[in-house]
């Protein structure tokens, strides 16, 4: 038995001695893991992009999807009722034109009349208000997206009508984006919803070739209506768990453009080749969430809250923690929307004095105690720099470790504060209902003000009066810390030289249609 | 012997009952915001609730056990709470790729260590002490490292292999083979120590037995005695811990696998204990505790094979 055993292990061995050394002549042998953008004549599109991607697709499921980072897998095989381009404009997508009627209330969608779905099946309006009806009733982000709207009519078959409770500036915006996707209606029923897409997109998920979890692979989709935007024959997404997995795949070529997991890999992505493409994305810092002092008395007086952003040593703290990628600031909506003001940036400068100034004018000499979570959002490291930064103006921070119900906890208000990173929406409207209206889930207690309340009417109709009350929001959130933003993180794609990218404003990746081929 | 499987049998029942009913009372302690991660962090409470419910989570943990029990013994695991997969295929789907690696891995230290201890065993002196000493750095050393060192090398330095991803053999058997190898590697590095160790032990033990010394009395050659005799009586223990080494492979398998990206049964492990997908680890769990109690099973029988005197009882 030992024999066979013994001849057994020397044919294992031969067998990986083989390989290996088969592959050390040649590219060919790896041809498959490194990264191919050669053009092809035909068609004019190049052969493969190999994407690698942070975050796996959770579901297939266009009702359930959420978008983000997960917007690549998307929009491979699913188009959107409207496109945003990179710099957040509104095109044509499955509607060719849409309008409002002068009240903002009613939307008038016109949409393609030769899409086809991968089941065959034809997008027509009626199909169009079954997606919406079920993404208003499911239980995804889609649904506080589209809480707008009061109903959906087909009028006929290319046309849609959407009534709205009240303007939503947003919602352009998010019909360009998960709300917006629109799956056959063979796919409502189907057992296999959340693993198998049935969109018309401009590409199609190859099961087989595919590994849940792992890596999937899309074929350009021949039957597509709009064949500019296919740049490749062959998509592969390959997903990696792990921040080393990703940076080896980098160093050994494997994929041709990558989201990065953080400032800190850019180095390496340097040294292995790739170009690097940055844009601020996300805004991190403390929400001051208890303004009414339900859990935190002293929270409630606007002082202490403004104490709390003199503390902050941001460009300290963006040097500690991001390496200094990044853009401080003390407000959270984003460069590109109409709320942004430059000086809202620096409103609040680093100031001891004046922190404690203002502690002790609100009745607090001796300092506060405010509690917040640690939690995998927050490494000790950063949680020790910001409590040594508040620590400085008599802010004492108690730490408590979060369990495994951290963001159910954290929703449910159970502490007064704590750090987060929320994203910087492309429009002012969207950081409005993500951040601050009283249905968002992050005003953790649900509360206003009438000025907000009032500023927030005037946004919803939009035009010249609608940004200036997004600019009048901007500086009331900032005047009441509401927040205390410490920067902007940058987000990284890098990209290999056979691949060119157009990042997108306000968002983690770019559109499936703005990578292309350099040759 | 029949008897001794059977028993096996009704014993492995037992402890993968008991298996599957402490991890999944103790998945209940860290799964209460499963349907807010599904939901997405802006949902609102409502849709979180209408998750809770789609999900069965606002029913009693009792009744959600006993109903996932009468499940399981008609062979049906469930789907997966996030990406909708069948437990079951998703499951033995990564096993496939997890099992190869750590059959492959053993296969390897197999090889490797009994040349090892067979040399120090016999040659004592100097080879004994170097051997003894790799296999302390050999164990010492963390496998994350060993597998960073050996993709810095021979992925990204000398381009022999991939540095991550799997290649299906039904793709492509030389590309599986490369897939595979560095992982293997990996997994096969920190695991030969304690087998050479066991296997140098074991026949250091023979030598000393009066039966080697007949032989020799007798004229036989020392080659005949070492590997007719010795090796085969130190067989037994190689096995034993060979077999255990089989199954902290699939544990350990988890790192390797996640650092080369290979869709093995680790990082499935690793996403669905930390999103709390309830259903996909309890195939995991249940799987696994089946595929170990049938390897220690197959190496007791081993066991009696290679030694007629180990009677199985």
């Amino acid at each position: 038995m030992l024999r066979t055993a013994k001849f057994g292990a020397l044919v294992g061995v031969a067998a990986l001695a083989l390989a290996a050394c088969s592959s050390g002549g040649t590219d060919d042998s790896t041809a498959s893991s490194d990264s191919s953008s050669s053009a092809t004549a035909a068609e004019g599109r190049a052969e493969q992009l190999t994407i690698g991607a942070v975050v796996d697709v959770s579901t297939w499921s266009a009702q359930d999807a959420a978008w983000g980072n997960t917007a690549t897998y998307m929009m491979a095989v699913y188009d959107t009722l409207l496109r945003q381009n990179a710099d957040g404009t509104i095109e044509a997508g499955l509607a060719t034109d849409w309008s409002y009627d002068d009240s903002m209330t009613v939307l008038t969608l016109t949409l393609r009349d030769d899409v086809t779905f991968t089941d065959g099946s034809a997008l027509d309006a009626d199909l169009v208000v079954e997606n919406l009806t079920r993404f208003q009733n499911g239980a995804s982000e889609n649904s506080g997206n589209l809480s707008s709207i009061d109903s959906v009519t087909a009028v006929d078959a290319t046309t849609v009508e959407i009534a709205l409770s009240a303007p939503d500036p947003a919602l352009l915006s998010y019909l360009a984006q998960n709300s917006g996707l629109i799956e056959a209606e063979s796919a409502f029923d189907s057992a296999d919803i959340q693993t198998v897409p049935v969109g018309s997109g401009p590409y199609v998920l190859d099961a087989d070739s595919s590994t849940i979890g792992s890596s999937y692979t899309f074929t350009a989709n021949d039957d597509y209506w709009d064949p500019d935007s296919q740049h490749y024959d062959t998509i592969v997404i390959n997903y990696y768990a792990d921040a080393n997995a990703l940076l080896n795949a980098l160093r050994d070529s494997q994929v041709d453009i990558a989201n990065l997991n953080s400032t800190s890999q850019i180095p390496d992505a340097e040294s292995a080749g790739y170009t690097i493409n940055t844009q601020t994305l996300n805004w991190k810092g403390l929400i001051l969430a208890d303004r009414w002092g339900v859990v935190d008395e002293a929270l409630a007086d606007v002082r202490v809250r403004q104490a709390i952003n003199y503390a902050l040593d941001r460009e300290g703290l963006l040097a500690g923690i991001e390496s200094g990628y990044g853009e401080v600031t003390t407000q959270i909506f984003g460069t590109g929307t109409t709320a942004y003001e430059e000086d809202l940036d620096s409103y609040y400068t680093y100031d001891v004095d004046k922190a404690k100034e203002l502690l002790t004018e609100a009745g607090y000499p001796d300092g506060i105690t405010i509690t917040m979570p640690l939690s995998s959002f927050v490494p000790e490291s950063e949680a020790q720099l910001i409590a040594g930064n508040l620590a400085e103006a008599g802010i004492t921070v108690n730490y408590e470790t979060a369990g495994e119900s951290f963001i159910s906890d954290l929703l449910g208000g159970k502490w007064a504060a704590f750090e987060f990173g929320l994203n910087q929406e492309s429009e002012s409207w969207a950081t409005y209902k993500l951040s601050v209206s009283v249905d968002s889930a992050w005003n953790i207690y649900h509360q206003s003000t009438d000025e907000l309340d009032a500023l927030a009417d005037r946004m919803r109709m939009g035009g010249e009066d609608g940004d200036a009350a997004a600019q009048e929001m901007n500086e009331y959130l900032v005047e009441n810390a509401w927040f205390a933003p410490f920067y902007r993180v940058e987000g990284v794609i890098v990209t290999n030289d056979a691949t060119s990218v157009t990042l997108k404003n306000g968002q983690a990746v770019s559109n499936l249609w703005d990578i292309v081929p350099t040759a | 012997m029949l008897r001794f499987i059977g028993r096996r049998i009704v014993t492995g029942v037992g402890l993968i009952a008991t298996l599957a009913t402490l991890t999944f009372f103790l998945l209940q302690f860290g799964s209460t915001d499963t349907a807010r991660r599904i939901a997405g962090q802006s949902a609102t409470e409502d849709a979180v609730q209408v998750v809770e419910e789609r999900l069965g989570l606002d029913q009693p943990v009792l009744v959600r056990f006993w109903d996932w029990v009468v499940a399981a013994l008609h062979g049906d695991f469930g789907l997966s709470w996030f990406s909708g997969q069948d437990v079951l295929e998703a499951v033995t789907t990564r096993m496939q790729v997890t099992v190869t690696l750590a059959v492959g891995s053993v296969f390897l230290t197999a090889i490797i260590a009994i040349v090892l201890g067979a040399y120090a065993a016999t040659r004592r002196g100097w080879p004994d002490r170097a051997v003894q000493i790799l296999s302390v750095i050999g164990q010492a050393i963390p496998g994350f490292l060993v597998a960073l060192v050996l993709v810095l090398v021979f992925a990204i330095q000398l381009d022999w292999f991939p540095a991550t991803g799997y290649t299906k053999p039904s793709d492509s058997v030389p590309e599986w083979l490369l897939s595979i190898t560095l992982p293997v590697i990996a997994l096969t590095i920190g695991s030969i120590g304690g087998v050479a160790q066991q296997v140098r032990g074991s026949m250091l033990d023979a030598f000393e037995r009066d039966y080697v010394r007949t032989l020799r009395s007798r004229g036989l050659a020392h080659r005949s005695v070492v590997y007719k005799h010795v090796l085969r009586n130190a067989a037994g223990p190689a096995l034993s811990i060979l077999g255990l080494q089989f199954v902290i492979l699939l544990g350990g398998a988890v790192i390797v696998e996640t650092l080369f990206s290979i869709p093995g049964l680790g990082p499935l492990a690793l996403s669905s204990t930390s999103n709390g997908d309830i259903p996909v680890v309890m195939g995991i769990v249940v799987i696994t505790g089946v595929i170990v109690i049938i390897v220690n099973t197959l190496v007791d029988v081993a066991q009696a094979w290679v030694n007629p005197k180990v009677r199985l009882s």
